[in-house]
């Protein structure tokens, strides 16, 4: 055996917390990766197998899905760096060059000592502290070469230093960044001295229907991206049956440009766990999962920790405050997969399998995770929650403009003086929201508003946009995720588009072929342009594939990368012309 | 209820998809990843159809027939859908028809065919030619680059036959389908049972024995009962001048609806091995000598007789052959019980 009986007893016990024991492979893959030495090789995958009762092929289709499960011996330090688009913007790839050369390897290789092993990453949720370089499972964030070779020296050493990133933030609502300062606010004192959990005790002499009455009367839309109401979505749940219902918080956020649900989960999580709690109430769910992107383990350990402060003051548990309302909560680590923040992907990676979304009807409402009602969340969306039961639908409302309300966080990053994130009310100027990341470095060539998988917008185009859904949809793009990225003048659109490419090709889940054959294609073809190989044929093939895809792909990443790129090369023609000689 | 396709008034069951409806009508629908044995998967995306007042191309395979419905296969934009999946399909893998075992049959080049795709509309450098076949297992060779995971052979390993040992790895453009944990077909658990061979769209999984013996049109099918065992699944012999060259399992017949094992589908050597029976023989001295059937039946009856005479009926016994039909025990039985007057009789499928 491969595998320390210490370790088998720990993915006994996770399993048995989980409806099905399937659902405990990822965490046993993790826990086995960390106690391995960072790869599990197939004697180890076959024992994980065997412990969950899965076929071997299961288990080894699951581990090759994610990548942040290595099968190969990598070295002690693996360093992982962000390249996506706005972390190219911020000089990613000559920090690249700089490590390659320093390090004497290239990426995807390890120094012969076995000390590093370098490799490149899409998208890390850091977009605006990059260039960040993820070691093992810790961020090092702002980084530039010459700190680079400081956190070498250290490493070399066998030094994990502690540097907290210098991350810009700012907010004008004062609900989801309220804490955003305050270093204590993780605690559960400080939060309850802040205001905390009185929503929640609110909430508690209310009806589930009552709740989900003020959360539809606050038309609270989505964070996550689609922009869709939350309380219309509650209400899809069957009003009978006794089958379970779970209730999932999407804490996934993987698109580049998008880093806002980090900044509530690693600095107010009890805000979140509160929120939760609520629509765990609403819905009628006694278990509700944070599903969380393997990256972010650490700030996994903080909602964890939240979790068990909350635990030991009867806000979780089966007699929640004494008043007889029964939520558990568990934080499930994702391992490497964009497509799982699509909602249905994200409940078969919570199942165990492979992240692959499901074909809709039906929806998880009426046969999600195990195949029971199901409501799956983004972090904003339930962060917004405590604020809407606690001071009513109608002070929600008095943010934003008619039909998008509340506040949002706006992370910016790019060619701005101090990318960061900022909460202010749907509907803010995008001018002012540039103005408060220190404007914009050199001249505004063109921006992506709502993270890269929305339409991109001339300078032109942008200017005077309203940052919320209505807005941004008459503008020809769409708000998403919030995740605003800008590029100057030195930009080259082609060489964004590109790495867009690269992100989505790596990212598609494989399934359906125009999504995983059409983004390969795609990504060739714009590689070939690139590179001065390219024809005005290859330009038109482009334009084709990105108008035939969008729409016929099972899930909506098809169109979330032939949307975007089909207007980049009609809108920035010029620039792809000039490619073909 | 009725339903229109390409303005042609058809007659629809309740519970059929459109694809199902247009099957049944000889209507043609290019569709990849759909069989009826591992239902519809709303993969390959290539049976996208127009539905009268529903919105955005619908999936044949997967929408429910409904009365009074109209649909169309053949507008500018369903047949754009349609080629571009296949024109995707065929500039991402290696499909080159010429040698290949499912020219002919492959439903790939079925859908090309009809929505006229002369060669690939993409030139990329795919990746996918270099790697060699795996051609480690007794019976099957799979070709990667000729695949085009649709997961027909992943369902049916793992929720048929539920051998469990194929599965989708790794993912995007890079997915395959892999062996326990993608290791040689030869070195994992397969048994070989081909089914997953039976529903390959493509020419990624086929019979390694048949390589080169017969151009698909060259076959004849002669259907028969599978000479191993008793369940007597039923199997079509694929069939050139006296040559078996592949068997397969008859899809709507019964007991076994296409499904076969190792032996059926693959074990069909033996009518052509040198060293089987081709008379009786009689041992005499020690040693074995050709006979005619008269006087090997001649010899034991007389034997059968003489232990009778001297020991009684109890003396003998008989053990019927589980591969024989019905009939033939039936008279076995009867030859012991009514002629030899002994209740010894049994055959060898017992446990």
């Amino acid at each position: 055996m491969i595998l320390a009986p210490e370790l088998r007893a720990q993915i006994e016990e996770i399993a048995g917390r989980y409806p099905d024991r399937r659902s405990a492979l990822l965490p046993a893959l993790h826990l086995a990766q960390r106690s391995l030495g960072g790869c599990v090789q197939a004697d180890g995958v076959a024992e994980v197998a065997s412990i969950l009762g899965l076929p071997l092929a299961a288990a080894f289709g699951v581990q090759s899905y994610y990548t942040m499960f290595n099968r190969q011996p990598i070295g002690r330090y693996h360093l992982q760096l962000d390249v996506n688009v706005p972390a190219m913007l911020a000089g990613a790839d000559a920090l690249l060059a700089h490590l390659e050369q320093v390090l004497g390897i290239r990426a995807g290789q390890t120094t012969p000592d076995g000390l590093f092993t370098l490799s490149t990453v899409q998208d890390l949720g850091s977009c605006g502290t990059c260039p960040v370089l993820q070691v093992n499972d810790r961020y090092y964030e702002n980084l530039t070469p010459a700190r680079a070779d400081e956190l070498l020296t250290h490493l070399r050493r066998g030094q994990m230093p502690d540097w907290q990133p210098e991350a810009a933030w700012g907010s004008s609502c004062n609900i989801l960044l309220r804490r955003r300062g305050n270093p204590k606010a993780r605690e559960l004192a400080e939060y309850r001295k802040t205001g905390g959990y009185q929503a929640l005790e609110k909430a508690l002499g209310m009806t589930p229907e009552a709740l989900v009455a003020e959360v539809k009367a606050a038309a609270l839309r989505g964070r996550g991206g689609a922009g869709f109401p939350a309380g219309m979505k509650w209400g899809f749940l069957p009003k009978e049956g006794n089958r379970p219902v779970y209730m999932i918080c999407n804490a996934d956020e993987g698109e580049p440009g998008t880093f806002k649900d980090r900044q509530i989960m690693e600095f107010d999580p009890h805000l979140l766990l509160e929120g939760l709690t609520i629509a765990g109430l609403a819905v009628g769910s006694r278990l509700g999962f944070i599903y969380i992107r393997g990256e972010f383990a650490w700030i996994a350990e903080i909602l964890e920790r939240a979790a068990e402060q909350a635990r030991q003051a009867k806000l979780l548990g089966n007699d929640i405050l004494g008043r007889g309302k029964e939520f558990e909560v568990l934080v499930h680590l994702g391992a490497g997969a964009y497509v799982c923040g699509e909602e249905t992907a994200l409940i078969e990676s919570l199942e165990g399998k492979r992240g692959c979304p499901r074909v809709k009807p039906p929806f998880p409402a009426s046969a999600g995770l195990y195949g029971c009602p199901t409501i799956v969340n983004n972090v904003e969306t339930l962060a917004c929650v405590p604020t809407i039961v606690q001071h009513g639908a109608e002070a929600f409302k008095k943010l934003g403009t008619p039909n998008n309300h509340g506040p949002k966080i706006f992370g910016i990053s790019g060619h701005v003086k101090r990318p960061g994130t900022y909460e202010h009310p749907l509907g803010t100027s995008l001018d002012a929201l540039l103005a408060e990341a220190g404007g914009v470095q050199g001249k505004l060539k063109a921006i992506i508003v709502g993270g890269l998988s929305v339409p991109i917008l001339t300078a032109a185009e942008a200017a005077g946009l309203k940052m919320d859904y209505d807005s941004c949809l008459k503008a020809g793009t769409m708000l998403g995720s919030g995740g605003v990225i800008v590029m100057n003048e030195t930009t080259s659109i082609p060489a964004v588009a590109l790495r867009a490419m690269e992100f989505y090709a790596h990212e598609s889940c494989g399934q359906c072929a125009p999504c995983s054959r059409g983004s390969h294609t795609v990504l060739a073809l714009l590689r070939r342009l690139v590179a001065g190989r390219g024809s005005q044929a290859d330009i038109e093939a482009v334009l084709h594939l990105c108008k035939r895809i969008k729409g016929s792909t099972l899930c909506p990443t098809g169109d979330a990368f032939s949307v975007p790129i089909e207007a980049m090369v009609r809108k920035f023609r010029p620039e792809f012309e000039a490619l073909v000689r | 209820m009725k339903l229109t396709i390409d303005r042609t008034t058809v007659e629809a069951q309740p519970g059929q998809t459109i694809l199902q409806v247009a099957r049944a009508h000889g209507i043609y629908i290019p569709t990849l990843c759909y069989h009826e044995k591992t239902g519809a998967a709303s993969k390959c995306r290539v049976c996208a159809v127009v539905v009268e007042g529903m919105r955005g191309l619908q999936l044949a395979c997967s929408v429910p027939a409904k009365d009074g419905m109209v649909i169309h296969t053949d507008t500018a934009e369903a047949r754009d859908t349609q080629r571009l999946v296949v024109n995707l399909l065929l500039s991402t893998g290696t499909h080159d028809c010429l040698a290949c075992e499912k020219n002919g049959v492959c439903e790939l080049q079925d859908a090309a065919y009809h929505l006229g795709i002369m060669k690939p509309a993409f030139v990329i450098d795919s990746g996918r030619g270099e790697e060699r076949p795996d051609d480690s297992s007794a019976f099957i060779v799979r070709d990667h680059a000729r695949c085009i995971a649709c997961g027909r052979c992943v369902v049916s390993c793992s929720k048929n036959v539920i051998n469990r040992v194929l599965d989708f790895g790794y993912r995007g453009s890079e997915t395959r389908v892999i062996c326990d944990d993608d290791r040689p077909m030869g070195d994992s658990s397969c048994v070989q049972c081909g089914e997953c061979v039976q529903l390959c769209p493509v020419g990624a999984l086929v019979e390694k024995k048949a390589i080169g013996k017969a151009r698909t049109w060259e076959l004849s099918k002669v259907r028969t009962t599978c000479p191993y065992c008793g369940v007597g699944c039923q199997l079509d012999l694929h069939v050139k001048g006296e040559q078996i060259v592949k068997v397969t399992g008859v899809e709507e017949g019964l007991p076994n609806r296409g499904y076969l094992c190792v032996k059926g589908r693959f074990g069909y050597d033996f009518p052509y091995a040198e060293d089987r029976l081709k008379t009786p023989l009689i041992k005499e001295n020690g040693a074995f000598r050709p006979a005619s059937w008269d006087e090997a039946l001649d010899l034991v009856a007389s034997k059968f007789k003489d232990i009778i005479a001297q020991s009684g009926p109890d003396a003998v016994a008989g053990v019927s052959c589980a591969r024989s039909i019905n009939e033939d025990s039936y008279q076995m039985q009867k030859l012991f019980r009514a002629v030899f007057r002994t209740n010894n009789i049994d055959h060898c499928a017992r446990t």
